[in-house]
C-alpha cells in the first residue's frame, strides 16, 4: 500500500487512527502490530510470513544472546542471527545477480530463480540485525515481548521505505510513550509536507526525467536537465517518504531520527553522505566501518575499510553492477577528498566546492538511474556531448520552460532557506501568530490538492520500494 | 493564535477532514457511480468476488485500489482542482496530456507511433489495391492535421513528424493525388473544446479539394450560417477546466436542404444534419448522424451524373456536405466500422468514380481501422 493513495489515506489510516486512539495503552502496540501486518499483507500477501519469520528469528536470537551473555555461545548466536538475516536478504534479493554473473563468467546455464523482491526487505533486515547486534553489545536490553519487537520491525510508517529505525531509538517508546495535541499536530503537518513533496514535486519531476530521457530530440542541455530532474526526484521522493514516516510516527507517539538534512548544500561528498539517507550511513558506520577499525588504522587498511563500506552501500541499493559502481564512485571521491581535494577546496571560494558536489551528485544519480552499465555509459556520455549530440534543441527549451516553476520550487526546497525563515519568524510573537493561523490552512489546502492528484490517478510507486 | 491552540486546531481540522471524507466514502459505497461522463468510461466498482485466491494473487487488491480512486466522492471537483493547480499554479503546460492555448484545448502528442501509422496506411493501401487501382476514376488523398500540428508550428510545442507522415502516405499510395490542406487551416478553425474543425471555417479546405478534384465550378460556396449554442466537445469535460462551451455553426442552402442521406446499416433515410444527435453524448454527431459504416448522400438537384466515394473519419462528416453540390451521389465509407473486405458486397460500384481518402492524423495514429 502506498502512502500516496486513497486506500491508505481514507481507508487504512482512518481505521487505524480510530482503533489506536480508542483502545487503552496496553493494547496500542497490538493495534499497531496487527494493522502493520495488514498493511504489509495488502502489498505482499505471501511475503508477510517471511517478515514474521525474520522477526521471530531475531526475537529468539536476542533471547539466546542475552541468555548466554559473556559466553562463547552468545557470539555464536549473534553470528547465527546475522547469517540468518543476511541469508534471507541474499537469497531473495541477490540470488539472480550471482547466478547471472556465474553464468557469464563460467559459461554455465544455471536457471534464474526469478523471485519477486519482498517489499522493504533491505530495511527490515537491517533493523533486525541492528537489534541483535545491539543486544550482543549491551547497547540495548533484550526485548522479552514478541509483540513489542514485532511492532518495532513491522511498524508501518517506516516498514517499506525507511528510515532504518534502530531498536535503541524506539526502545523506550515501545513500552511507554505519550500522546498529545503537540505531537499529533506536528505529525500531521510533517506527514502532509512529505506527501506534498512526493506527489507534487517528485512525481512531476519524474515525468520530466522520463520525457527527457526518451526524447527524440536529445541534447546536451537536455541530458543535464534529465540529471537535475532525476536527482531532485530521488531527493523529494525519498525525503518526502521519510517526512511521512516521521510524521506518522509522531502521531502514534514515536520519535524517529531525521533521515535527510538538505544534502544538496554540501561542500564535499563526505558531507553529502552525512546529510543523505543518514540512517543508512550511520548504520554502515556503526555496524561495518567502525568494527573494521574505522579510520584509526593504517592507510591501506583504511582504504580497504572505505572500499568495503561503499561497495556494500552500493550493493544494498540494488543487485546490479551499476549500484556497486555507484557506491565505489563515492568511495573514490571520499579518498580523493581525504588526501587532496579538501585541502584544495579550502583555499578557493566556497562556491566551487558546491559546484563540485552538485556536478558529482548529478552524475551519480544518472548512474544510479541507468538501465545497466551500457545505459549508464550512454547517459553520462550524452551529458558531455558524446555521439555528436547538439548542445540545445527547441524541445529542450520547451520542457525547460514548461517545468521552470517546479524546478525552481524543487531547487529552493532542497535548501534550508524556507526552514530558516520560518524559524526566524517564529522568534517574533506576531509573526508566530500569523504562521500558526497559516499552518492549518496549509494542511487542509495540501490535503485537498494531493487528494485531487490521487483521484486523477497521478500516483506512482515510491522509488525506494524495491530496495 | 498561540502554539497550544494552533496544535489543537491543526489536530481538529485534520480529524474533521478525515471524518468528512471517510463518511462520504461510506455513502459512496452504497451509491456507486456507474460511469464517468467526462472520461467516457465505466468507473471501477467494489470487487464483486472476494476470494483467498484473489487476495493472494492481488487481483482483489488491485480491483479495490481502482474502486477507491474511481468512486472517491466529488471526483469531478478534485479532477478540476488538480487540472487548475497543475496548469495555473505549477505552470505546467499540460494536464493528462491536454493543454490550453489561446482558450483552445488540445492534446499534446510529441510523436506518432510508427507501428500504428504503418498499420493505418497499410489498410488504406489495401483498400486502394483491392478496389481502386484500376477503377478508372480520379483518386485523391488528404490528411487532416490535429491541433497539435499548430501547437508545434505556431506555439513551440513538441509535435509529431507530420512531414514524415505525409511522405509515408505519398509513398504508399502513389496512384492517388495528395492534396495538401495543412496551409488552409489555423488552430482557430477548430472548436475550442473538441478535436474537430468547425464547418464554417473550412471553406479554404473545400476550395483546395474542389480545385484539385476539378469540381470548383459546380460548388456555389453560398451558404446560410446556422448556430447551435452550448456545444461541449470531447475536451470540455475531459480537461476538467470548465471552458466556455463552443457554438456549433452549420451551413445550409437549398441544395443541401434537398439532399437525403441513406444509411445502409439501418436502411433508413435521414437529412444531412441530425438535431437529436446534438443533444447526445457527442454533439459533433450532428453531422451525418455521426460515425456510420456506409452512407449515401443523394443530391436531387445535381447538375452532373458523377459520383464520389469518400473514405473518411468523423472530420469528413462536416466536410462532405460541402462537396455535395459537385456530385449526384456521394458514398461515405468509414472503415473503422466496416471491414474493407465487405465493401464489395455492399452495393458500391467503384468503376469510374472519383475517390477521396480524408483522414485525420489523430485516427491514423490509432489502430482504428478494421
Amino acid at each position: 500500500m502506498l502512502f500516496s493513495s486513497i486506500s491508505f489515506m481514507y481507508y487504512f489510516l482512518a481505521a487505524v487512527l480510530i482503533l489506536y486512539f480508542a483502545v487503552p495503552f496496553k493494547f496500542k502496540n497490538l493495534v499497531l502490530l496487527v494493522s502493520s501486518l495488514f498493511f504489509y499483507f495488502y502489498g505482499e500477501p505471501i511475503y508477510t510470513l517471511l517478515m514474521l519469520a525474520t522477526t521471530l528469528s531475531s526475537y529468539i536470537h536476542g533471547l539466546l544472546i542475552d541468555r548466554f551473555r559473556g559466553r562463547t555461545l552468545s557470539k555464536v548466536f549473534l553470528w547465527s542471527s546475522v547469517i540468518t538475516s543476511l541469508g534471507a536478504l541474499g537469497f531473495f534479493k541477490y540470488s539472480d545477480f550471482f547466478i547471472h554473473n556465474i553464468n557469464n563468467v563460467t559459461g554455465s546455464d544455471i536457471s534464474l530463480l526469478g523471485l519477486a523482491l519482498p517489499i522493504g526487505i533491505s530495511f527490515y533486515t537491517f533493523q533486525t540485525m541492528s537489534y541483535t547486534i545491539d543486544v550482543y553489545r549491551g547497547d540495548a536490553k533484550v526485548q522479552k515481548s514478541f509483540v513489542r519487537l514485532a511492532t518495532y520491525v513491522a511498524l508501518f510508517p517506516q516498514l517499506i521505505a525507511g528510515p532504518i529505525v534502530r531498536y535503541t531509538t524506539v526502545e523506550e517508546d515501545l513500552s511507554q510513550r505519550t500522546h498529545s495535541f503537540e505531537k499529533f499536530s506536528s505529525g500531521v503537518t510533517r506527514f502532509v509536507i512529505g506527501l506534498s513533496k512526493k506527489v507534487l514535486i517528485a512525481d512531476t519531476l519524474g515525468t520530466l526525467a522520463r520525457t527527457m530521457h526518451a526524447s527524440d530530440e536529445a541534447s546536451v542541455v537536455g541530458y543535464w536537465l534529465y540529471a537535475i530532474a532525476v536527482s531532485l526526484q530521488l531527493y523529494f521522493d525519498f525525503s518526502g517518504y521519510s517526512d511521512m514516516a516521521i510524521g506518522l510516527g509522531r502521531i502514534f507517539g514515536f520519535r524517529f531520527l531525521e533521515n535527510f538534512n538538505y544534502p544538496f548544500i554540501s561542500k564535499s561528498i563526505g558531507e553529502f553522505w552525512r546529510r543523505w539517507h543518514m540512517s543508512l550511513g550511520t548504520w554502515f558506520r556503526d555496524y561495518v566501518y567502525i568494527p573494521m577499525g574505522g579510520n584509526r588504522v593504517s592507510v591501506p587498511r583504511w582504504l580497504l575499510n572505505t572500499l568495503t563500506v561503499w561497495f556494500l552501500t552500493g550493493f544494498w541499493h540494488g543487485a546490479d553492477w551499476t549500484f556497486i559502481l555507484w557506491g565505489l564512485y563515492f568511495a573514490l571521491f571520499l579518498v580523493l577528498e581525504k588526501f587532496w581535494l579538501n585541502k584544495f577546496f579550502a583555499k578557493i571560494p566556497r562556491v566551487f566546492s558546491h559546484i563540485y558536489v552538485c556536478v558529482l551528485i548529478l552524475i551519480s544519480f544518472v548512474l544510479f538511474n541507468a538501465n545497466g552499465m551500457s545505459g549508464a555509459i550512454a547517459d553520462i556520455g550524452s551529458m558531455f556531448g558524446a555521439g555528436g549530440l547538439p548542445f540545445w534543441t527547441s524541445e529542450t527549451g520547451y520542457y525547460l520552460g514548461g517545468y521552470a516553476v517546479v524546478l525552481a520550487c524543487a531547487i529552493f526546497g532542497a535548501t534550508p532557506a524556507l526552514k530558516t525563515l520560518v524559524l526566524k519568524l517564529k522568534e517574533h510573537k506576531t509573526a508566530n501568530m500569523v504562521l500558526n493561523v497559516l499552518e492549518p490552512i496549509f494542511v487542509v489546502g495540501m490535503l485537498l490538492i494531493v487528494t485531487a492528484y490521487f483521484v486523477d490517478g497521478s500516483f506512482s510507486p515510491f522509488l525506494y520500494f524495491r530496495f | 493564535m498561540n502554539n497550544k491552540i494552533k496544535n489543537i486546531v491543526v489536530s481538529a481540522i485534520f480529524i474533521v477532514f478525515m471524518v468528512v471524507f471517510v463518511s462520504m466514502c461510506v455513502v459512496a459505497y452504497f451509491n456507486p457511480v456507474e460511469t464517468s461522463e467526462s472520461e467516457r468510461r465505466p468507473l471501477a466498482q467494489f470487487p464483486e468476488e472476494i476470494t483467498w485466491e484473489g487476495i493472494l494473487d492481488k487481483t482483489v487488491i488491485d480491483e479495490f485500489e481502482d474502486y477507491t480512486v474511481d468512486q472517491f466522492p466529488m471526483r469531478e471537483f478534485f479532477r478540476s482542482l488538480k487540472a487548475k493547480f497543475q496548469l495555473k499554479v505549477l505552470n505546467l503546460r499540460e494536464n493528462n496530456g491536454l493543454t490550453e492555448v489561446d482558450g483552445t484545448i488540445a492534446k499534446i502528442e510529441p510523436d506518432f507511433n510508427p507501428d500504428l501509422i504503418d498499420y493505418s496506411v497499410g489498410r488504406l493501401e489495401y483498400v486502394y489495391n483491392k478496389y481502386l487501382a484500376d477503377n478508372g476514376g480520379d483518386k485523391f488523398v488528404a490528411i487532416v492535421p490535429d491541433k497539435n500540428y499548430f501547437l508545434g508550428r505556431d506555439y513551440g510545442y513538441p509535435a509529431p513528424d507530420y512531414a514524415g507522415l505525409v511522405e509515408t502516405v505519398k509513398e504508399r499510395l502513389p496512384g492517388m493525388t495528395y492534396v495538401d490542406i495543412f496551409e488552409c487551416l489555423e488552430l482557430s478553425d477548430y472548436y475550442r473544446t473538441d478535436t474537430h474543425w468547425s464547418q464554417d471555417k473550412i471553406g479554404a479546405v473545400v476550395d483546395k479539394l474542389a480545385a484539385e478534384m476539378g469540381i470548383s465550378d459546380r460548388l456555389s460556396g453560398q451558404y446560410r450560417e446556422n448556430r447551435l449554442e452550448g456545444f461541449k466537445g470531447v475536451y470540455y469535460l475531459q480537461s476538467a477546466l470548465h471552458p466556455t462551451p463552443d457554438t456549433l455553426v452549420y451551413l445550409t442552402n437549398d441544395v443541401l436542404d434537398a439532399c437525403t442521406v441513406y444509411d445502409y446499416e439501418t436502411q433508413k433515410t435521414y437529412g444531412i444534419y441530425n438535431f437529436e444527435k446534438f443533444e447526445g453524448n457527442d454533439g459533433y454527431d450532428f453531422f451525418l448522424s455521426g460515425t456510420r459504416a456506409l452512407l449515401r448522400i443523394d443530391n436531387p438537384n445535381a447538375t452532373t451524373d458523377e459520383e464520389l466515394i469518400i473514405f473518411r473519419d468523423s472530420f469528413g462528416s462536416s466536410l462532405t456536405p460541402l462537396l455535395v453540390e459537385g456530385y449526384k451521389s456521394i458514398y461515405v465509407v468509414d472503415i473503422r466500422y466496416v471491414m474493407p473486405d465487405m465493401l464489395g458486397m455492399m452495393q458500391i460500384d467503384f468503376e469510374g468514380k472519383d475517390v477521396l481518402f480524408l483522414y485525420s492524423a489523430l485516427v491514423l495514429n490509432q489502430k482504428a481501422f478494421k
